[in-house]
């Protein structure tokens, strides 16, 4: 569900880009994931939580996710899209760009 | 002289406290921890750094680590995004000028250079410097980057900075380059300063280079 790639050269990350843009609501996010995940953190502009690995949530949507594996990148990004897609959480930004959504991996 | 050098994990404040040290200076080494908004990774280079520095130099180098996360989210979610690296530094400075009060030291040593990113503009670097009264010693002020890295590997510290690690994610899309202090200064009296300085200074440790 997401297209996955390494934020720049020195990271021990891989980013999670929306296939379109969204918008998070990451107040509705921290109460979606809260039961699910750990929240580490809630910045308004930045939300952190951890789960199989740490994962910083954007609100366009985009995912950092804390591990130098892209295997588990892949899975965490799909956890968070489970547990995300269709709620009230995720905005499409239609006027800006395409319908809502992860680009495939 | 002595001076708080804060060490970031990257390879300007390393190269900055070596060419200090090489002048004599005692060096208390300040790494603030980011984390969530890094990860790990930049705690452990910051300690490796600091033992490559003291295996450079020949001197132990004290080492403190203090949690700036928490500071991150107060300055996020009540004042203006532009100016984020703006209030992250000021906060900085503010917690190594108590360090440097507490450790006899008579200011403060980073690796900020002129135009290298957006919070390092001479306008930034002047509001930077009101938040403190100490001295704020830039040795590499008027370096490039190819002249730093150039003593970087010559010192042994470029490898250990180039480390895997995550950039900070909490960095605004569009930070000002030119702040006007007034705007900073009106801005961080919606969160408390002091209060976050109290709490960032009684979660400090120490920071043991030789444990890494």
């Amino acid at each position: 569900m997401y297209s996955i790639l390494k934020p720049c050269r020195t990271t021990a990350a891989f980013e999670a880009v929306p296939r379109e843009r969204l918008s998070l609501d990451l107040d509705r996010c921290e109460e979606i994931l809260g039961p699910v995940c750990t929240i580490v953190a809630n910045a308004g502009v930045l939300l952190v939580v951890k789960d199989r690995c740490e994962v910083s949530l954007h609100r366009d949507g985009r995912l950092v996710l804390k591990t130098d594996s892209e295997e588990l990148a892949r899975e965490q990004a799909g956890r968070i899209a489970n547990w995300l897609e269709g709620t009230p959480a995720v905005k499409s930004n239609r006027r800006q760009g395409p319908a809502a959504g992860y680009r495939p991996m | 002289m002595k001076l708080v050098s804060l060490i970031s994990g990257g390879i300007d404040s390393p190269v900055a406290a070596y060419l200090m040290a090489r002048r004599g200076v005692e060096l208390v080494a300040v790494h603030m921890d980011n984390r969530p908004f890094t990860d790990e990774k930049n705690l452990e280079k910051a300690a490796k750094l600091v033992k490559r520095l003291e295996e450079v130099t020949g001197h132990p180098i004290r080492s403190y680590v203090v949690a700036h996360g928490p500071n991150h989210v107060a300055f996020a979610r009540n004042c203006r995004r532009n100016l984020h690296c703006l209030f992250c530094r000021r906060m900085m400075y503010r917690i190594a000028e108590r360090i440097a009060r507490e450790e006899g030291a008579d200011g403060i040593l980073t690796g900020e250079n002129l135009g290298q990113v957006a919070s390092q503009t001479l306008q930034n670097l002047e509001v930077v410097n009101q938040a403190v009264k100490v001295p704020v010693v830039r040795p590499l002020i008027g370096f490039d980057k190819v002249e730093i890295i150039g003593v970087a590997r010559r010192i042994g510290t470029y490898e250990i900075s180039t480390l895997p690690g995550l950039c900070c994610t909490i960095v605004p899309e569009k930070p000002s380059t030119a702040a006007r202090l007034g705007d900073v200064v009106s801005e961080e009296g919606k969160v408390p300063i002091d209060a976050l300085v109290e709490e960032s200074l009684e979660g400090m440790h120490v920071l043991d280079p030789q444990a890494v």
